[in-house]
């Protein structure tokens, strides 16, 4: 399949006239999904889509279409498209096609054991997940999921400037929903896996952690309001990355829309945070040898001792300012045009597990679980304003648990406000690695 | 889109395993978007897209295979695929395929296909200058308008089958205003089941005007306060928060596995007597509307509330089996890559009795919402967290102060029970709500509202 789509891609390149240039972007993806619940399949989803994607770039001016129709028609109808799209685009420096550049291969990306697990096994381990759930502990009522997930994903992506790579990675992975209930209250709790294979997927912590997160739950109230210092667990943390990343694109600088903005060379977070994004990284599950226009990845440092040291860059928004892509081009699917996205960033791991950060802290809050996060956090404004579910820790002891209560600060301080950042860190299903995160001081709003 | 026939052998070949019922689904989708920022018409994008699934069912359990590739031999081997998950004899028959029709209409006076697209990029354009003109202040403008023609081929093996039509288009405007320092943001963004003469009801200049103008109303404002007082929130954006804190609960697949806050609570009164919600599909050119359900349900209008007493719950064809109710018509998906689940669809509080105005003249102290951002909720537990994206303080019976950063915390079941005013107005906010990863349009309606005491979340200490 790989040859076909890499045949689809080279085949549009080729079609480019003169002064103008062409990209095409196709993948192929096969998942399976299985959820079991109450020890039966509930649901087993089997599928394989593909689609290509057409750039068409000329005398600045930028045309886009896409299709899952790979016959030759539709591929001569969707170059058309975006070749007729493009008229009416304005003018923009960004719109170039890279040059090609050589990549280093990045092996393991693709665990050939992947490919030979049978549906039976892969119901099994969602059935099994479900059940050890359950057994994990007396007041897990139910298993609101329990599921297995993996998916084989193969690129092509070839230009009239002689970009031409293609790669094809597996992933694999499993997470529970536990249900703990108790006088007459109910709770949550979720736990995760995930690697290149079902090889590597362990149930046990899933199922353990899933059961622990919801029974400690039981019997929260709602916290008084109060000024402490705040643990963000390893599973919310990447939630809080995640914003502060909105505004660390190139793209959101030169449009006005990052906090960030003119703070290059600053110190913007506490001294001796790091954070670093490594689209090379194989523990991450964004590893690629080459981003979503065939730039080669690298590692990019964009906080060294809190202080701010680059942007994320795809062609466009480096060719607006002179500057180079840091390999960060980033589409949803072949839907879309390149944006910019992290693949696998991180806080450099302090030396301390979280038992150690609310040691350090003595009383706050654990922060467990967070909502609100796409509305309540603003990364244009810096607003940070969430609800949350978590435990109260005194003495570096968890206590009571909390609910129905938001933290909010602006993003610039929290980031200022990080004493140290957990040795916990663990990569799920995102591009953003999670570890405990210990702020200073924020507001939890309760009652 | 396929031949009877074809589907039959489908069909047939979904249910040769044990299935007690298939169905095929197939979608062809052809759709527009154009966008603008920092005045440059930055894309327009054309796509087509198409495929299809076979889905396998017996009790509550369902296994599907999609494919994007339309041809027999391929829809044929998805059906084995699926089927492949039963390993027993057949105990269902495909029956004789009846094609329905539907008496709703959700009409389309101008099929945005057949615009131009020099047109569509002096649409974001318009936008852009009004937006600009509105306030010095303004110093981004994104606009962008998305148009969508879904054609679906519903089928069953209980002789069902029907094709629609489903014409979507909406367009939306952010605006970000910056004075000494503070930025803003302010979004307007109508949709409807309908053409680009959707335009002619919402000219694009009046979108980017309702965006600045709350952009530019919240640079005035100050931290929110924290704590628990009384909110009143416009009308359109309750029905945000209705959507979230109850909606969501009262759909069946939650109920069924008694992960809702709502399980068991039919029959039992939550809100006061004026509170009557309904979820309605029906709705002529409604955002969330359809003339069947991506099960072939006809689209219907479903009770939720009727005088503060909780009825029924929204279910899709295998959840209302299960829980022996009615087919609610609420079996939706995000595409032919998505099998449906329990979803709403226009989602409404009903206007009851009192003045908008003098509800908030009867608030001595408290919140005014104005408009909501999207939300989040926790159905097991039922709850909730909302932004404030434009908010202000009452004080003495007035709006006073703009507030920033609020946000509204609280369970669905207290907060209906909380809501002590309803409006005599009426307002529709669009949106796409997401449930596992699928996102589907849906309308969320309600009129001027007071929520008697609720958590507010803010930086700017205790209220």
């Amino acid at each position: 399949m790989t040859i076909e789509l890499n045949d689809v891609v080279q085949r549009l390149a080729g079609e480019a006239a003169g002064g103008e240039g062409v990209e095409a972007y196709a993948e192929q993806t096969t998942r399976t999904g299985i959820n079991a619940f109450e020890g039966e399949v509930e649901r087993l989803t089997s599928a394989s889509s593909n689609g290509v994607g057409v750039r068409v770039v000329r005398e600045g001016r930028l045309g886009y279409a896409y299709t899952a129709d790979l016959s030759e028609d539709g591929l001569r109808r969707c170059l058309a498209e975006a070749r007729a799209n493009l008229e009416v685009s304005t003018e923009d420096p960004g719109n170039v096609l890279p040059d090609a550049a050589p990549f280093e291969p990045l092996d393991g990306l693709f665990d050939a054991r992947q490919v030979d697990v049978s549906p039976e096994r892969k119901v099994q381990l969602a059935l099994d997940l479900e059940a050890r759930t359950r057994a994990a502990n007396p007041k897990v009522s139910k298993v609101e999921t329990a599921s297995y997930g993996d998916a084989v994903v193969q690129v092509a992506i070839a230009s009239s400037k002689g970009v031409n790579g293609s790669l094809a990675l597996t992933r694999a992975w499993c997470y529970s929903t536990a249900l703990a209930s108790e006088d007459g209250q109910s709770q949550v709790g979720f736990g995760i896996d995930s690697a290149r294979s079902i090889e590597d997927l362990d149930i046990g912590p899933v199922a353990a952690e899933a059961a622990e997160r919801a029974v400690r739950l039981l019997g929260a109230t709602k916290p008084p309001t109060r000024t402490v210092p705040v643990v963000f667990d390893r599973m919310v943390a990447p939630n809080l990355i995640g914003v502060l990343l909105a505004g660390l694109s190139a793209e959101a600088v030169q449009k006005r829309r990052s906090l960030f903005a003119d703070k290059l060379g600053e110190r913007v977070g506490a001294a001796g945070l790091d954070l670093v994004d490594d689209g090379r990284l194989l523990d991450g599950p964004g590893a690629t040898p080459f981003d979503d226009e065939g730039v080669p990845t690298r590692r990019n440092v964009l906080l060294a001792g809190g202080v701010l040291q680059r942007f994320l860059h795809n062609t466009a928004s480096a060719a607006r300012e002179g500057a180079s892509s840091t390999g960060n081009a980033a589409r949803g699917s072949f839907k879309s045009t390149p944006g910019i996205s992290a693949h696998n960033v991180f806080f450099e791991p302090g030396d301390k597990d979280q038992a150690g950060l609310l040691a350090q802290a003595g009383e706050g809050l654990l922060v467990q679980d967070m909502s609100g996060v796409h509305s309540g956090a603003n990364p244009i404004t810096g607003d940070f304003s969430v609800g949350v579910t978590g435990l109260w820790f005194r003495n570096g002891e968890l206590a009571e648990p909390v609910r129905e209560a938001t933290v909010a600060a602006q993003l610039l301080e929290i980031l200022q406000g990080i004493v140290a950042v957990g040795s916990d860190l663990t990569w799920t299903t995102g591009s953003v690695g999670g570890s405990s995160l210990l702020i200073g001081q924020m507001t939890v709003a309760g009652a | 889109m396929l031949e009877d026939t074809i589907v039959r052998k489908i069909l047939g070949a979904a249910l040769s395993t044990g299935g007690e019922w298939a169905e095929v689904y197939a979608e062809d989708r052809l759709s527009h978007s154009i966008r603008l920022e920092d005045r440059r018409v930055e894309e327009l994008i054309t796509g087509q897209d198409r495929g299809a699934g076979v889905r396998v069912v017996r009790g509550t359990s369902s296994a599907y295979a999609y494919t994007n590739r339309l041809d027999s031999d391929s829809l044929l081997e998805a059906a084995r695929v699926a089927a492949a998950a039963l390993r027993d004899q057949p105990v269902a028959e495909v029956r004789d395929l009846r094609r329905r029709t539907s008496d709703l209409r959700h009409p389309v006076a101008i099929d945005p296909a057949e615009v131009q697209r020099t047109s569509l990029a002096e649409l974001v354009r318009r936008a852009d200058d009004a937006a600009r003109s509105h306030d010095p202040s303004v110093a981004q403008v994104i606009a962008s308008y998305s148009d969508g023609r879904q054609h679906v081929l519903i089928a069953n093996s209980e002789g069902f089958l029907t094709e629609e039509d489903r014409v979507r288009t909406r367009f939306a405007v952010q605006v970000v205003a910056v004075r000494d320092g503070v930025v803003q943001t302010g979004f307007d963004g109508p949709g409807r089941s309908s053409g680009f003469e959707l335009l002619d009801q919402f000219p694009p200049e009046e979108v980017a005007r309702r965006a600045a103008i709350r952009a530019v109303a919240m640079l005035d404002s100050r931290p929110a306060p924290a704590g628990e007082m009384p909110v009143v929130i416009a009308a359109g954006n309750g029905g945000v928060l209705f959507h979230e804190s109850s909606g969501h609960g009262m759909e069946a697949d939650l109920v069924a596995k008694e992960a809702s806050v709502y399980s068991g609570k039919q029959g039992q009164r939550i809100g006061v007597p004026e509170f009557n919600g309904v979820d309605d599909a029906t709705v002529e050119g409604g955002w969330g509307s359809f003339q069947f359900d991506d099960e072939g349900t006809p689209a219907q209008r479903t009770v939720l509330f009727e005088d503060g007493v909780c009825t029924d719950y929204l279910t899709d064809l295998i959840r209302a089996r299960q829980l022996s109710q009615r087919a609610s018509g609420n079996g939706r998906r995000q595409s032919y890559a998505n099998v449906p689940i329990p979803r709403m669809t226009n989602t409404y509080i009903l206007a009851g009795e009192d003045d908008p105005d003098e509800i908030i003249r009867q608030t001595p102290k408290g919140l005014y919402a104005k408009s909501l951002g999207g939300g989040q909720v926790n159905p097991v537990t039922g709850e909730f967290v909302f932004g404030v994206v434009e908010g202000y303080l009452i004080e003495g019976g007035q709006v006073s102060t703009p507030v920033r950063g609020a946000n509204l915390v609280g369970d669905g079941p207290s907060v209906i029970g909380s809501i002590d005013a309803l409006g005599s107005d009426f307002d529709v906010k669009e949106g796409i709500c997401g449930k596992e990863g699928q996102g589907v349009p849906v309308g969320n309606g309600a009129p001027t509202i007071r929520i008697a005491r609720m958590t507010v979340g803010g930086t700017g200490g205790a209220a």
